[in-house]
Formats: C-alpha cells, sequence, structure tokens
C-alpha cells in the first residue's frame, strides 16, 4: 500500500515535470497577430524594424518546434520574446514615420518662409 | 571537488613556478570566475541595462514615462532572476524581453518627440501663410493707396496748369515748363512794382507752383529793345526780383527761387512793332519739376 503510493506520487510529479505546461496557443496567436500588426504598421519599411520582425518571426518558428518537441514551457519563453520584437519592431516603424513626417513639416515651413522673403 | 580545486591550483602554481606574480594572479582570477559563474551577469542583461539607461536618458523619460517605468519594471525581473537562479534560460529571456521593453520606450519617446516637432512645424506653417496673407494684403493696399495718391497728385496739377493756362502762357521746353507772363498787366511802364492785378494772377501762379511741386524756379525779367541795355538789365532784374520776392511771400520756399535780368535778349517777337515789343515785356517763370 505505502510502496503504491509512493509510486503514483512518483508518476504524477514526473508528469507534471515533463508535460505538465500546457500548449502556449494564446501566446502564439498573440505573437502572430503583432508580428501582423507590425507589417500592416510599416515595419517592412524601416531596415531596423524589419530586423525585429525577422527576429520575432524566427522565434515564432522557433516555438512551433519547441510545441510539437513538446518544450512548451520553453516554447512559452520564445513567444514572450517573439512579442517584444514584434512589439518593438512597430514601435520603431511609428518613431521612423514621425521623424520622416516631422522632417518634412519643417521643410515645408522652411519652403513657406523662402517664398516669402523673396 | 575541493580536493581537485585544490590540487589543479597546485598544478597551476608549480607549472608556473618561474612566473611573474601577475600571471598568477591571472591565473586565480580565472579560476574563481569559473567556479563562481552565477555572480557574472549574462549578456542579455547587460544589454538590457545599458538599453534602460539609453532610454532613461532620452525623450522618453518626459514624453513616455508610462513605457519607460514598465521597461523598468521588466528590467526588475530580469534582475530579480538572476538574484534567485543566477543566469538561467529563464533570466536570458527575461532580459531579452526587458532589452526590447526599453528600446520600445526609447521609440515612443522618439515618436513623441517628432510629432510635437511636427505639430509645432505644423504650427508655424500656418503663421506663416497668415502672415504671407497679411503681407500680401498689405503690399496690395500700399499699391492701392500709392496709386491714389499718384492719380490725386496728378488730378491737381492738371489742375495747377489749367487754371494757370487761363492767366498765363504755359509751354514745355526743355529746361523745364515755362509760364510766362505778360508786363502789362504787372507792371506800370517803367517801374518794377507790382500792379495790384497783378497779385491776384501771382498768386494764382503760386498757388500752382505749390500744388505742384517742383525743384526749383528761376524768374526772369525781359524787356523790349527800346532804351539802354544798361537800363533794361537793371529794370529786367528789378521787375523779376519783384515777382519772385512776391511768390516768396505767397508760400513758394524762398532757397529754391532765383531771379534773373535778361534785359532785351531773347526776344519772342519783332522789336520794331508795338505789339511785338508788347510781347517781349514780360516775365517768364522757368519751373524745373520735381525728379
Amino acid at each position: 500500500m505505502k510502496i503504491r503510493t509512493w509510486v503514483y506520487w512518483c508518476i504524477s510529479v514526473t508528469m507534471l515535470a515533463c508535460g505538465g505546461a500546457p500548449v502556449p496557443h494564446d501566446a502564439l496567436s498573440a505573437a502572430q497577430a503583432d508580428v501582423k500588426g507590425a507589417e500592416v504598421g510599416g515595419a517592412t519599411e524601416n531596415p531596423k524594424a524589419a530586423l525585429h520582425v525577422k527576429l520575432a518571426k524566427d522565434q515564432i518558428e522557433l516555438a512551433q518546434k519547441q510545441i510539437s518537441d513538446g518544450d512548451n514551457e520553453e516554447a512559452t519563453r520564445t513567444l514572450n520574446r517573439a512579442q517584444a520584437d514584434a512589439e518593438l519592431a512597430l514601435a520603431l516603424a511609428k518613431e521612423a514615420k514621425a521623424q520622416g513626417e516631422a522632417a518634412e513639416a519643417s521643410e515645408q515651413v522652411g519652403k513657406l518662409r523662402k517664398e516669402m522673403s523673396k | 571537488m575541493m580536493r581537485l580545486s585544490t590540487r589543479f591550483v597546485n598544478g597551476c602554481v608549480s607549472g608556473l613556478y618561474a612566473a611573474r606574480p601577475a600571471l598568477i594572479a591571472a591565473s586565480l582570477g580565472l579560476f574563481v570566475m569559473a567556479c563562481g559563474g552565477a555572480a557574472v551577469p549574462p549578456q542579455e542583461l547587460l544589454d538590457a541595462r545599458s538599453a534602460y539607461a539609453e532610454a532613461a536618458k532620452g525623450p522618453a523619460a518626459d514624453l513616455a514615462p508610462a513605457q519607460l517605468d514598465t521597461a523598468k519594471q521588466s528590467l526588475d525581473g530580469a534582475q530579480k532572476s538572476f538574484d534567485d537562479d543566477g543566469a538561467s534560460q529563464k533570466t536570458k529571456d527575461l532580459a531579452y524581453v526587458a532589452q526590447r521593453s526599453a528600446e520600445i520606450a526609447a521609440a515612443e519617446g522618439g515618436r513623441e518627440k517628432a510629432e510635437r516637432l511636427r505639430a509645432a512645424s505644423d504650427k508655424d506653417f500656418k503663421n506663416a501663410q497668415v502672415q504671407g496673407l497679411e503681407n500680401f494684403q498689405k503690399t496690395k493696399q500700399a499699391l492701392a493707396a500709392e496709386k491714389v495718391a499718384r492719380a490725386e497728385a496728378e488730378r491737381k496739377a492738371a489742375i495747377a496748369m489749367s487754371s494757370l493756362a487761363e492767366i498765363a502762357k504755359v509751354k514745355e521746353e526743355s529746361r523745364g515748363v515755362v509760364i510766362t507772363l505778360s508786363g502789362s498787366v504787372l507792371f506800370a511802364t517803367g517801374k518794377s512794382d507790382l500792379l495790384p492785378i497783378a497779385q491776384d494772377k501771382l498768386n494764382q501762379v503760386a498757388k500752382a507752383l505749390t500744388d505742384q511741386g517742383f525743384k526749383a524756379i528761376v524768374v526772369q525779367g525781359y524787356t523790349d529793345s527800346v532804351g539802354s541795355a544798361t537800363d533794361n538789365d537793371r529794370l529786367s532784374l528789378k521787375r523779376a526780383q519783384s515777382v519772385r520776392d512776391y511768390l516768396v511771400t505767397r508760400g513758394v520756399p524762398s532757397e529754391k527761387a532765383t531771379a534773373e535780368g535778361k534785359g532785351a535778349n531773347n526776344p519772342v517777337a519783332d522789336n520794331k512793332t508795338p505789339d511785338g515789343r508788347a510781347e517781349n515785356r514780360r516775365v517768364e517763370i522757368v519751373v524745373t519739376p520735381e525728379k
């Protein structure tokens, strides 16, 4: 009886340790959605942002492999990395866009003033 | 383990028996690092720290404080993981995310700054447009006012000339506008005092001159050829001076008006006939126009 209890306990611990973590479906779809968002937000047009889109995609791919290998905990962390890269890509794209627009607006003012001083 | 380490150190020390103490110290240092790996932060954490420090120095501190705070929490989480578990994969992953979080804060600060600059430029642009329009309207108004003023001046001048034409002969010559007044309406024979009727006429001349404006006038007196040249010269000068002085009393600037006696020179008619002589007895006012 005592030995039997110990065996069950051992089996359940092993199960928890090996396949205990659930498949991170939510983290996967969140990371994929962030990559899409970054691409729509113009991240592919800016080299720095494009690099982070690539990093995010590579890590999503890695996470998918880790999931199929049963490394769900590892996959979750990889997806967190992917999501961070995708969010950064979008932030960089927005920054570059705002800077471009600011430069253009400043140029327009310069042109107008020059025109006026003629 | 302990015994092994001691043997390793002993081995090193005996092997480098003749080596300099610095080399021994370096070997010991390496050994300490290898054994106490937990004390060395992973590259990811170092990168996260410097990314956060960079972001905190930039515009994010003022313009994206919320995201910067998120980055700080993320970095603190990675640091805690390192303190608890050392340079584990979890620590590295957290530090990786923390670094991105700091970079996101920096990018948001940069975006906010650029958006503010853009808003300021847009405002400048609008102000410049308004100013440009104002300048344009001012210029237009000034041009219109100038046109009106010029038309008014021309009208006044035309009136002055036509009123003058009623009492005197007005002719444009290369030396200027010449106003010729007949001597008989101005002076009694042989005299240089103005007749009362002459004053009315000269009042009109003075008005026309002051209305129109001029650079200078020369009042020239002429006689007919009767009598001596000396007498004629003297009389013509005195008459010219009378006219000039009177015009000055009527508002013609004294520094712009001079008088000359021309005697019987430059006759405009035949001195052999009485009519011709009457025509030659005259006062000419030569007006040099402005500009």
